[in-house]
C-alpha cells in the first residue's frame, strides 16, 4: 500500500509537470478587443486601451506633464501623462509600455459619443442608455477588456475614464 | 531486495525533485528584495511589543533600529510588496502562534483592493502574492492565505497545487537561470533589518501625483471583512491595534478614504493616524527624505517617521523601553550593528 502510494505521489508530479507547459503571462499584442466607443480619440490620434503606448506618445507630441511611478518590487514604471484636456496612464509590459487608463481633466475633450465634462445626465443617457447605470452617479459602458466610467454629480458629468479592465 | 530498490530510487527522484526545486524558484537575492521579507520573520520571532503588517508603506518607511534607540521599542514589519488585507490579517494569524505583541501597527491603503482579481494584472498580481506567500512557513494560516489570494479562476485550476510545489510553478525558468540561482540555491542572504528594507537614495519630490476619479470610493465588502478579522483578533488576545495611513504621497490616498477609516476607527475604538497630515511636524523633506520622489521615505526618512511614531507608541499606546532588560539589548545591540554596516555600505555606494 505504502509501495503505491510513493509511486503514484512520483507519477501525479511527473505528470503535472509534463503536462503544465508553462502558462503564459505575456501580454497581449492586440488591443484589447475594445470597441469603437472605447476608443479616445485626440487631435486625430486613437488612443485605445492596451494598446502600445509608443506610437500615441509619440503622435501625441511632448506632453504637457509627466510622472512615473515604480511599482512596489517590480522592475519599469506606471507613467502618467498631461496633454492639457486629458491624462492617460500606461504599464510595463514585456512587449513595452501599454496604455492602462485615460480619463479627462477638462471639457476640451469629448469621448466618440461626444460626451464631455458637464454635459448633463440627460445627454449620457441619451448616450448609453438608463441601464448603464451603476451605483448612484455612475455609467458605464463595458467591452472587451475595457471599460468606460462617465460619473454625474449634481445632474452634470464631472468625470469621464477609460481604464483597462483587471478584475 | 526488489522493494528497497524501489524506495532508493523513489528517495533519488525525490531528493532530484527537490533539488530542481531549489534551483529554479526565485531567490529574491539581488532583486526584487522584497520578495525574501516574509521568510525573514522566522529568525526574530519572539520578543517584538510591536508588530507592523503591511505593504512597501511600512517596510521602507519605518526603522525599527530608530524605535529601539529612541524609545526601546522592540518592533518587527512584517511587510510585503503590495501586501493585501487578507495577506496581512493570515500573516498577522501566523505572528500570533509565536509570539503576541502589545500593538500591532496595520497600514490602511491596503483597503483599496477589495478582492484577489482587483489587485493589479494577473502576471503582476501573481508574482506579488509570490513574493509574500512563497517564503511563508506552511500552516493554517499559509494555507488560508494562499485560498484568500487566488481569483476564482485561480482556484479553479488548482493552483494551490503550484505553492506547495512551487517547482511546478518555475519549472520553465530553467532557460532564465543566473549565477545568483545556484549561489543561493541552499540558503539566503538576510536583506532587510528586522522586516526594514532600507533604501538609500535621493530622488525629490516634484509634481503632484494625480489618479483617475473613482466610480465609488466605498470600501469594500471583503475588505471590511478582514478589518473586522483583524480587529478582532486584536481584540482576542488582548493587543492594541493602531491604523496608520504612512506618510507616502503615492498612491493618492483620497479624503472619502480616509473618512471611512477615522469613522472605523472611531466605531471600534481604535487609534488612526493619517501621518501625511503630519508630514511637517514629523520632519519629513520631500526633497531629501525621499528615494522615488514621494512614493516611499529613505531611511534618512524612515528615521524621522520612526522618532515621531515611536514617541506615539511610547506615550500614548504605553509600549515598553526594553533598553534594561540585558538580553534583548544584547539582541537588538547586534540588530543595530548589522543596520549601521548597511547604512554605511548604501551610504558609499551613493557616493
Amino acid at each position: 500500500m505504502r509501495k503505491n502510494s510513493v509511486l503514484l505521489v512520483i507519477i501525479a508530479m511527473a505528470l503535472t509537470l509534463a503536462g503544465c507547459g508553462g502558462e503564459s503571462s505575456d501580454a497581449s499584442d492586440s488591443a484589447g478587443g475594445t470597441d469603437d466607443a472605447l476608443v479616445f480619440t485626440y487631435d486625430g490620434t486613437e488612443i485605445a486601451l492596451d494598446a502600445d503606448a509608443e506610437g500615441i506618445i509619440s503622435a501625441l507630441g511632448e506632453p504637457k506633464n509627466y510622472t512615473e511611478e515604480p511599482s512596489c518590487a517590480f522592475e519599469g514604471l506606471d507613467k502618467t501623462y498631461y496633454y492639457g484636456g486629458f491624462y492617460m496612464t500606461t504599464y510595463p509590459s514585456d512587449n513595452g509600455d501599454r496604455v492602462y487608463s485615460i480619463w479627462f481633466a477638462d471639457d476640451s475633450v469629448q469621448t466618440a459619443d461626444g460626451i464631455k465634462i458637464g454635459d448633463s445626465q440627460e445627454k449620457v443617457e441619451e448616450c448609453y442608455g438608463a441601464d448603464s447605470a451603476s451605483g448612484e452617479s455612475a455609467y458605464t459602458l463595458t467591452s472587451g477588456e475595457g471599460r468606460l466610467t462617465v460619473i454625474v454629480e449634481d445632474g452634470a458629468v464631472s468625470s469621464v475614464s477609460y481604464e483597462l479592465i483587471v478584475d | 531486495m526488489k522493494n528497497i530498490k524501489l524506495y532508493i530510487t523513489a528517495a533519488l527522484f525525490i531528493a532530484l525533485l527537490a533539488a530542481v526545486q531549489a534551483l529554479v524558484v526565485p531567490k529574491y537575492m539581488s532583486s526584487s528584495r522584497e520578495g525574501a521579507l516574509t521568510g525573514e520573520y522566522y529568525a526574530n520571532a519572539g520578543d517584538n511589543d510591536v508588530i507592523f503588517i503591511g505593504d512597501c508603506e511600512v517596510y521602507e518607511n519605518f526603522s525599527p533600529i530608530t524605535l529601539w534607540e529612541e524609545y526601546g521599542i522592540t518592533s518587527y514589519i512584517r511587510g510585503s510588496a503590495q501586501q493585501t488585507i487578507w495577506q496581512s490579517y493570515y500573516l498577522l494569524e501566523e505572528t500570533l502562534s509565536y509570539e503576541t505583541p502589545e500593538v500591532v501597527v496595520f497600514n490602511v491603503l491596503a483597503m483599496k483592493y477589495d478582492t484577489p482579481a482587483s489587485t493589479g494584472r494577473p502576471e503582476q498580481r501573481e508574482a506579488y502574492n509570490r513574493m509574500t506567500l512563497d517564503t511563508m512557513r506552511w500552516s493554517k494560516s499559509k494555507w488560508d492565505a494562499i485560498r484568500a489570494s487566488m481569483t476564482d479562476d485561480e482556484r479553479e485550476r488548482e493552483s494551490m497545487f503550484t505553492y506547495i510545489f512551487p517547482l511546478l510553478r518555475y519549472h520553465d525558468r530553467w532557460d532564465q537561470l543566473t549565477r545568483e540561482d545556484f549561489v543561493y540555491m541552499f540558503r539566503r542572504d538576510t536583506v532587510s533589518v528586522n522586516g526594514y528594507l532600507m533604501q538609500m537614495g535621493v530622488v525629490p519630490y516634484a509634481d503632484e501625483y494625480v489618479e483617475m476619479p473613482l466610480a465609488d470610493y466605498s470600501f469594500g465588502e471583503n475588505s471590511l471583512y478582514y478589518l473586522d478579522k483583524t480587529t478582532d483578533l486584536c481584540r482576542e488576545h488582548g493587543i492594541e491595534l493602531v491604523l496608520i495611513k504612512a506618510p507616502s504621497l503615492s498612491p493618492v490616498w483620497w479624503d472619502e478614504w480616509d473618512e471611512q477609516i477615522s469613522d472605523y476607527a472611531e466605531e471600534n475604538g481604535l487609534m488612526y493616524i493619517n501621518m501625511l497630515e503630519h508630514s511637517d511636524e514629523i520632519g519629513i523633506d520631500w526633497n531629501t527624505d525621499t528615494y522615488d520622489a514621494g512614493l516611499h521615505l529613505n531611511v534618512y526618512g524612515a528615521e524621522k517617521a520612526a522618532r515621531w511614531f515611536g514617541a506615539i507608541l511610547s506615550d500614548e499606546c504605553g509600549v515598553p523601553d526594553r533598553r534594561d532588560d540585558g538580553n534583548i539589548a544584547e539582541k537588538w545591540d547586534e540588530k543595530a550593528k548589522t543596520y549601521y554596516e548597511q547604512k554605511r555600505s548604501l551610504e558609499n555606494e551613493e557616493k
